[in-house]
């Protein structure tokens, strides 16, 4: 289905990106583990360190799991999966306790969702939702407040994994 | 006026419809507002409450509390896991347990106390969990141990939790359903409202627009209507604003005024058609009416004015002009026609009309003249004839003046008749009605005719019926003139045979019909020559016989009389039968009238007491014949030549009558007599009878207001003159105004004897008196039958003692109650009062003398 060709080109674009990416050997806790099904490369293991270097976009919204108004911050998906060069239509969203969720990369905004990375400027541990959570900002548009959206919001995301 | 009514009308009308279209639409907005706000709010409940996932969280806290225990089990049992991997499953049950206690999965439990005492356990739990897991130190098998007891403990907790939130969430999203229908419907009710409403608006726009529709072509056509009106209108019409300035100008104005339309359009009518000696006029009057409102040509109808035409030459229009009042100010529109040739056609008309009345007039004029002038010289024949037939003649000598009196009579018939046709054309024919007796009238008639009749062989009857044998109250000499007429036509037309008269009658309640049927067996007049026989100076045929005459004046005359009497004449023919003229003629039973003047004694054979006599004529011949006539009845005869004169003679001696003729010159009889009754002279009371050859109608009203007793027509013949001076000797003994009372009294004192009557008078009187007293007193103020009872009554008894003076004017306030007509009551029985005073003073002096 991928075209050899496309796929050396995003190799070797890889390999120049590395130094800030160290390759998935043992999972960190607190690593992000991102795979594309589509290039022969190893997955990328990106740690707290990696994502916060990255443009940070942060809301503050309420949702139907917590009280009150919170403030997130973090990485956009979208703008996550172009720092990494993954090529593929659906990102496969998996949770800690392996709860899985697809989107397609076309649905993703500039702005949302975002991974979370901080929860009211505090990381997230597990058992606050983290590592990381995927959300929107529900607050700012109706349209975010759907039920796919809703089982998109993953918690405790570790892996992701971009597919055609 | 109508139609500004008419718009205003309009006007709120279609404001109210603004209103509620405005209403209406203000509804619908507001409507339609709240409609999609309820929406939305469903659509964002429907998006997000109704669509989380918060089942999918309660159940994962069954999961991973199984994971944990599976995990925990797996640990102690193999014990190959890493503390790090325990810990997460730790970690990962505490976070679910977390979500549980916060959110919208805490909104989900909310009150209820079985979640509550199903959380409370957990709780506890997660404090030992965190307690173990938090531990420095690797993890034990007896922590493990421990926490596998804890988790398998409240595992049935968590399973309960799972249902029951399963189960509330599923009655919430029931509730909410329920709620989302409600909204639904009531939605769905607004919206139909909502299409009710509007359907409502579109049928109001609908009528509205159709109306307008309506109206706008009913506009166009009386527009079309109007503008096809004024163009083809014969008047010439003009429309003016308030400045006078002409706004409409129609084809006929153009034709009329010699103005272009496109030319006059933006000038004033001041500057253009009016006169000039009527713009001031026009000025005025157009400002009051501006100011005032006060209209005097404008909205007052027709009215005949001047106006101008373009090259100067002033006509005469008739104007209408009416105002209608608009917005922005007064508009005048006049109707205008020219009438030049109308005026013109009139004036000929009058021209004609007064010519015409000028000859007709001096015809008239001259027949008078001429029968006046026939009269005079017919009055010295006649006269000197029967006084010739008076003397000695031989046979042949009485038959020549016999031929000569028959001769002069039709000469003075053709003269008679010249003015009645005169008098009946100017209108001026008058009747003389008086009281006769019907079949002595007849009777005389016949024995008049009977010579004619006799002399061509024909027989004459005449034939009364029984009902009409009375006396009458008519005018009893034309009824004389036009059966003569009649039977005089009979006579002439009639070769053998008989002619007949036959009179009836039907009385009616106040007045009788009285019919004259003359009938002759004559040739007889073909049906389409019948009405022609009454027409003017028509003959059919002349006459063989004596009375030949060829005017044909008569029949017509006739009629015309008879229909002035309320009459009329009737032919009924049959050609070789004969022929019947009719004469219906309504006639005053006797018994109505009230008074009685006439009363009829017969002539000649009278006592022939010489009176001395005075005969005023300015005529010789008549005079000398006049005299003659009186001389030879015995009388003693003074003349005099015309008023003056009159008066010189009366001076000196008393007259006992006095012949007056009344057109004379230097003075003339009427004011010859006006003196004498006026002066205190010897001749004040004589008794003056007034002659004149004009008709008898023309002076009479004069002759009797000027005091003369009677009025006699010349010529004057030798039996009227016997029979007038008896009738005035009878009275000029008698003392003066009692020589009507004195008959009946006479005659009543003889049969009760003089004391008797004069009681009878007093209680009269008496009774006059409180009859007087009662009305005066008001006693039949509202009882008029009443008046009219005690009137009759009072009346009944004036007429038994002769009171005629007192019977008429009782009798006129009998009829007048009864007509319930009591006008002037009081100055009527004042005027009684005094007749009745004088009366009872000559009443004792009667009786007096009657009983010498």
């Amino acid at each position: 289905m991928t075209k050899p060709h496309r796929s050396r080109i995003l190799a070797a674009f890889l390999v120049l990106l590395s130094y800030s990416v160290t390759p998935a050997t043992g999972q960190d806790m607190m690593g992000l583990l991102v795979t594309a099904t589509s290039s022969e490369t190893e997955p990328f293991e990106l740690s707290l360190e990696a994502l916060d270097a990255l443009d940070q976009v942060e809301f503050t919204t309420t949702t139907i799991w917590t009280d009150g108004e919170t403030r997130f911050s973090g990485v956009p998906l979208k703008a996550l999966l172009a720092h990494l060069g993954t090529v593929g239509s659906i990102v496969e969203m998996v949770a800690l306790n392996d709860y899985a969720v697809t989107m397609p990369i076309a649905e993703l905004e500039d702005e949302a969702p975002i991974v979370a990375t901080r929860m009211n400027g505090e990381t997230m541990s597990v058992r606050d939702k983290g590592p990381y959570w995927v959300v929107f900002p529900y607050d700012n548009d109706p349209k975010y407040s759907t039920e796919t959206n809703y089982s998109r919001s993953i918690w405790q995301l570790n892996r992701l994994k971009v597919m055609d | 006026m109508v139609t500004s009514i008419w718009g205003s009308h309009m006007k709120t009308g279609l404001n109210g419809y603004r209103v509620a279209i405005l209403a209406g639409f203000g509804l619908l907005v507001l409507l339609l507002g709240l409609m999609t706000t309820n929406l939305l709010s469903q659509l964002r409940d429907l998006s997000t409450a109704a669509g989380d996932n918060t089942q999918w969280s309660i159940s994962q806290l069954d999961t991973e509390f199984a994971n944990l225990n599976a995990t925990l089990s797996d640990q102690l049992a193999k014990g190959d896991l890493s503390d790090e991997e325990v810990q997460l499953r730790i970690d990962i049950a505490l976070s679910r347990l977390d979500i549980i206690n916060s959110g919208r999965v805490r909104g989900v439990f909310g009150e209820s106390k079985e979640a509550k005492t199903l959380i409370t356990p957990l709780n506890a739990f997660a404090d030992a969990a965190i307690a173990i897991s938090d531990k420095p130190g690797p993890l034990t098998s007896s922590a493990l141990r421990e926490l596998r007891g804890i988790v398998q403990e409240v595992r049935p907790n968590v399973r309960k939790i799972a249902l029951l939130g399963v189960s509330l969430e599923a009655e919430q999203s029931q509730q909410r359903r329920t709620v989302f229908a409600q909204q639904l419907a009531r939605t769905g009710g607004i919206a139909i409202a909502l299409l009710v409403l509007m359907g409502g608006l579109m049928l109001l726009l609908d009528r509205l627009l159709r109306r307008a529709a309506r109206r706008d072509a009913e506009l166009l056509t009386s527009s079309k209507l109007l503008t096809s009106t004024v163009a083809a209108s014969l008047d010439a019409i003009v429309t003016a604003d308030d400045s006078g300035k002409i706004v409409g100008f129609n084809a006929s104005a153009e034709d009329v005024f010699g103005w272009a339309r496109e030319e006059i359009i933006g000038l004033t009518m001041e500057d253009t058609f009016i006169p000039h000696r009527m713009r001031d006029a026009h000025h005025n009057g157009m400002n009051r009416y501006l100011k005032t409102g006060t209209p005097r040509v404008v909205d007052g109808g027709r009215v005949e004015l001047a106006a101008l035409r373009k090259s100067g030459e002033e006509f005469p229009v008739e104007l209408n002009i009416t105002s209608i009042e608009y917005d922005e100010g007064t508009k005048f529109i006049a109707y205008i026609r020219d009438i030049s040739e109308r005026k013109i056609n009139e004036q000929k008309l009058i021209d004609a009309r007064d010519r015409a009345e000028r000859t007709d007039k001096a015809k008239s004029q001259f027949l008078t003249v001429m029968s006046h002038e026939m009269r005079t010289p017919l009055n010295g024949i006649l006269g000197v004839l029967d006084l010739l037939k008076t003397t000695q003649l031989t046979p042949k000598q009485e038959r020549y003046a016999q031929i000569a009196t028959a001769s002069s009579e039709i000469l003075l018939e053709h003269t008679n008749e010249a003015l009645d046709i005169t008098r009946i054309e100017t209108g001026t024919l008058q009747l003389t009605p008086q009281n006769f007796d019907l079949p002595e009238l007849v009777r005389s008639l016949v024995d008049v005719l009977e010579p004619l009749a006799r002399e061509k062989q024909l027989g004459l009857t005449l034939k009364i019926e029984e009902q009409v044998r009375m006396g009458f109250y008519a005018d009893s000499n034309r009824v004389r003139q036009i059966l003569t007429n009649l039977i005089g036509n009979a006579i002439k037309f009639t070769e053998d045979g008989r002619i007949g008269l036959k009179v009836s009658g039907i009385h009616g309640p106040v007045v009788s019909s009285v019919t004259f049927a003359v009938t002759d067996t004559g040739a007889g007049i073909a049906l389409e020559h019948q009405e022609q026989v009454f027409e003017d100076f028509v003959a059919l045929a002349h006459g063989e016989g004596r009375q030949t005459r060829g005017d044909g004046l008569g029949l017509s005359i006739s009629r015309k009389i008879a229909r002035q009497m309320g009459g009329d004449i009737n032919l009924m023919s049959e050609v070789g039968t004969g022929s019947t003229f009719t004469l219906t003629v309504p006639m005053q039973r006797r018994e109505e009238v009230p008074q009685a003047d006439a009363r009829v004694t017969d002539t000649r054979t009278e006592d022939r007491k010489s009176l001395t006599l005075l005969v005023v004529e300015d005529n010789n011949i008549n005079r000398k014949v006049l005299g003659d006539m009186l001389e030879g009845m015995g009388h003693t005869v003074v003349e005099a030549v015309d008023g003056e004169d009159c008066l010189k003679k009366a001076d000196s001696m008393p007259f006992d009558i006095i012949f007056m003729d009344i057109s004379m010159p230097v003075m003339d009889g009427i004011e010859a007599t006006r003196t004498l009754r006026a002066d205190d002279g010897p001749n004040a009371q004589t008794h003056i009878i007034g002659l004149t050859a004009h008709g008898r109608e023309e002076y009479r009203e004069e002759a009797e207001q000027a005091g003369m007793d009677r009025f006699h027509t010349k010529p004057i013949r030798l039996d009227a003159l016997y029979s007038i001076i008896a009738e005035v000797s009878a009275l000029v003994h008698a003392p003066l105004g009692a020589a009507a009372p004195s008959d009946a009294l006479r005659e009543l004192s003889q049969a009760l004897g003089q004391d008797k009557v004069s009681e009878i008078g007093e209680r009269f009187f008496g009774e006059l008196d409180i009859f007087f007293a009662q009305v005066r007193q008001g006693e039949f103020k509202d009882d008029t039958p009443a008046l009219a009872e005690a009137s009759h009554k009072v009346k009944g008894a004036a007429a038994l003692l002769g009171q005629h003076d007192l019977e008429g004017p009782l009798a006129d306030l009998e009829r007048s109650a009864r007509a319930g007509d009591l006008s002037a009551l009081a100055s009527r029985i004042e005027a009684l009062e005094g007749i009745a005073k004088s009366t009872r003073a000559g009443f004792t002096d009667i009786l007096a003398n009657s009983a010498k």
